[in-house]
């Protein structure tokens, strides 16, 4: 979007407040999902949470298509849809609800460095675990992505998204590595996460920011997703702070909501969640 | 000792020990290192365009991506690293993820994807460097990758057009040179007083855009203003890669701005002497008036002082 478009955007955003039927749209929980998709569905509602935003959370068959941007989740607050993280805590901040506003220069620009590299590496090992690994292909993506059409509608959508995130991956030059080296990775990124969060409650210390919202995301699809193989959860859970860290987030901002909760739906569903 | 180290690579331009980023960064982390590499500029050699370049060599082992090359060259206990806190290394990895992600597309984009750019530097640059035939087919495949890479990464809905993710990109890496230079400050190096990996690949990102005089530069112009990261890289060139900072002559166009250099600094000695004949001019009409009184006053002087008056 030009400069002029983006302003004239804000400025309608600031214009009204936060209404009370403001919705989130992601696929079907249970059966169409994916691991990549629910990590970035959480962080938004995460996100939301944190800033005591009321989201209702709906799940539709088709939310992809109906996404602006083709990527799920998206918010639909008063007649403004808006997707992905990036967008919706600028949207949110132009309303006047900020959480990192207390930051100074150098910790704003250590954040986004950090929500970088969670997108850059956690993000991206999702997708190569999901959509280029045989036997997950084979056994858990197509039959999820697809289940709710006919055949051979869902063999074809499938086949179409996984040749999109294979070019991609090529381009980035992700498509030579090992499922163990993609795996080494994700390592390495919890490694730098763990070390940054240390011993604080959150990573910028007393507030959450939406660093926070994001990680929390990431890592508690993560451990609360059943693969083929449970590889991808011990790396994360090898990070004791990091755990715990999920759980306080889980505590305090998604216990007690009746709301299409997905701590409850993780626990009494764990081990059919991706199946 | 280790066994020696070759590490192949794109060769260099306008005072820049290499063109490619990525070549770029593994010499400077080298230099950091004080790892013994000996550099293998790629001029007419078919080994060029197999696989990615940098690629380095040691013994049997093959390695070809920067992140593991330095990985290899830590292992050999060339670590540039040593002092680092934990919570530091951790600010490595971010900050180079947000290098890649927000300044690599548009890096990328100006020297690649960018017509004039391409057409009038880049395609002849690195066309004069491969052996023919390549050279007739490498760089056109280098750049439709790069475009391929920047469209598939950046260019989903909602922007549709080229001109669209251009824009994006350009405002992304402004906005992460905006931030390197934040978290840069006042001081030397990124951790400190020594330079380590991130010095490493911000040096090998921003040297290129710093350096290279393209046709279409708002990149440079951005990154000019922000005084703390040219001098950073100044800084690097200067005590790590023995070369000034205005750099060896290169062919082509800085050759015609060294004459026109040199024109002009002959054009401003005239001038400064034809000032200087003026100022004498000026003054002499006024000297027989005093010449008159001093020689009034000092009987003696008369015929040395109209002498030493007139010649220059």
């Amino acid at each position: 979007m030009s400069l002029v478009a983006e302003a004239f955007v804000t400025q309608l955003a600031a214009a009204e407040p936060w209404p009370e039927n403001a919705a989130l749209y992601q696929q079907l929980k249970e059966e169409q999902i994916l691991l990549s998709d629910n990590a970035s569905s959480l962080a938004v509602q995460a996100f939301l949470q944190m800033c005591n935003l009321p989201i209702r959370v709906i799940c539709r068959a088709n939310a992809e298509y109906m996404s602006p941007s083709g990527k799920v989740p998206f918010i639909h607050v008063g007649n403004q849809v808006v997707s992905e993280l990036g967008p919706i805590v600028q949207f949110v901040k132009a309303k006047g609800h900020s959480l990192s506003d207390g930051l100074d220069e150098v910790q704003k620009a250590e954040m986004k460095a950090y929500m970088e590299l969670v997108n850059n590496m956690l993000l991206t090992a999702e997708l190569y675990l999901q959509w280029c690994d045989d036997v997950t292909v084979e056994e858990i993506t197509h039959p999820r992505y697809g289940s709710p059409y006919p055949w051979p509608l869902n063999r074809i959508l499938s086949y179409q998204k996984q040749w999109e995130v294979r070019r991609k991956m090529k381009a980035i030059g992700w498509a030579g590595k090992t499922l163990e080296q993609v795996l080494e990775d994700v390592d390495q990124c919890c490694h730098a996460l763990s070390q940054r969060l240390g011993t604080q409650p959150y990573f910028f210390n007393k507030q959450p920011t939406e660093l926070d919202a994001l990680v929390f995301g990431h890592l508690f699809t993560i451990l609360t997703t059943q693969l083929i193989t449970d590889e991808l959860s011990e790396k994360v859970k090898n990070y004791s702070n990091l755990t715990a860290f999920c759980r306080r987030i889980e505590q305090q901002y998604f216990e007690g909501h009746d709301k299409d909760c997905s701590t409850i739906a993780a626990r009494s569903s764990k081990k059919s969640l991706l199946r | 000792m280790a066994a020696p180290m070759e590490l192949s690579c794109w060769g260099g331009d306008w005072g820049l020990p290499s063109l490619h980023p990525e070549s770029l960064t593994v010499m400077a982390y080298a230099k950091f290192s004080g790892a013994p590499l000996t550099v293998n500029t790629i001029n007419n050699s078919w080994r060029a365009p197999k696989g990615d370049l940098p690629v380095l060599v040691s013994e049997d082992t093959v390695i070809s991506q920067p992140a593991k090359i330095l990985n290899f060259l830590r292992k050999q206990k060339y670590n540039a690293d040593y002092d680092l806190s934990a919570k530091q290394g951790a600010d490595t990895l971010a900050y180079i993820a947000l290098l890649e992600e927000k300044l690599h597309p548009a890096l990328l984009h100006t020297f690649w994807v960018e017509a004039e750019n391409y057409c009038s530097v880049t395609k002849p640059w690195f066309a004069s460097r491969i052996a023919f035939p390549l050279r007739l087919y490498l760089p056109g495949k280098m750049s439709r990758e790069a475009l391929n890479r920047i469209l598939l990464t950046k260019g989903g809905p909602p922007l549709y057009s080229l001109t669209e993710v251009e824009a994006q990109i350009y405002r992304d890496a402004k906005e992460c040179l905006n931030l390197l230079s934040k978290r840069l400050g006042t001081s030397q190096f990124f951790f400190g007083d020594t330079p380590t990996t991130l010095d490493a690949f911000v040096f090998g990102f921003l040297a290129p855009i710093y350096k290279v005089c393209f046709p279409r530069v708002q990149l440079q112009e951005h990154l000019k203003q922000l005084p703390n990261l040219c001098r950073f890289c100044d800084d690097i060139l200067t005590c790590y890669f023995r070369l000034t900072v205005s750099g060896q002559s290169p062919a082509g166009q800085d050759t015609a701005d060294a004459n026109l250099q040199k024109l002009t600094q002959l054009v401003n000695k005239e001038s400064n002497l034809i000032e200087k004949m003026d100022d004498n001019l000026r003054r002499s009409p006024q000297h027989p008036p005093r010449k008159l009184t001093t020689l009034k006053l000092a009987a003696g002087g008369e015929e040395s002082s109209p002498l030493s008056r007139l010649s220059p």
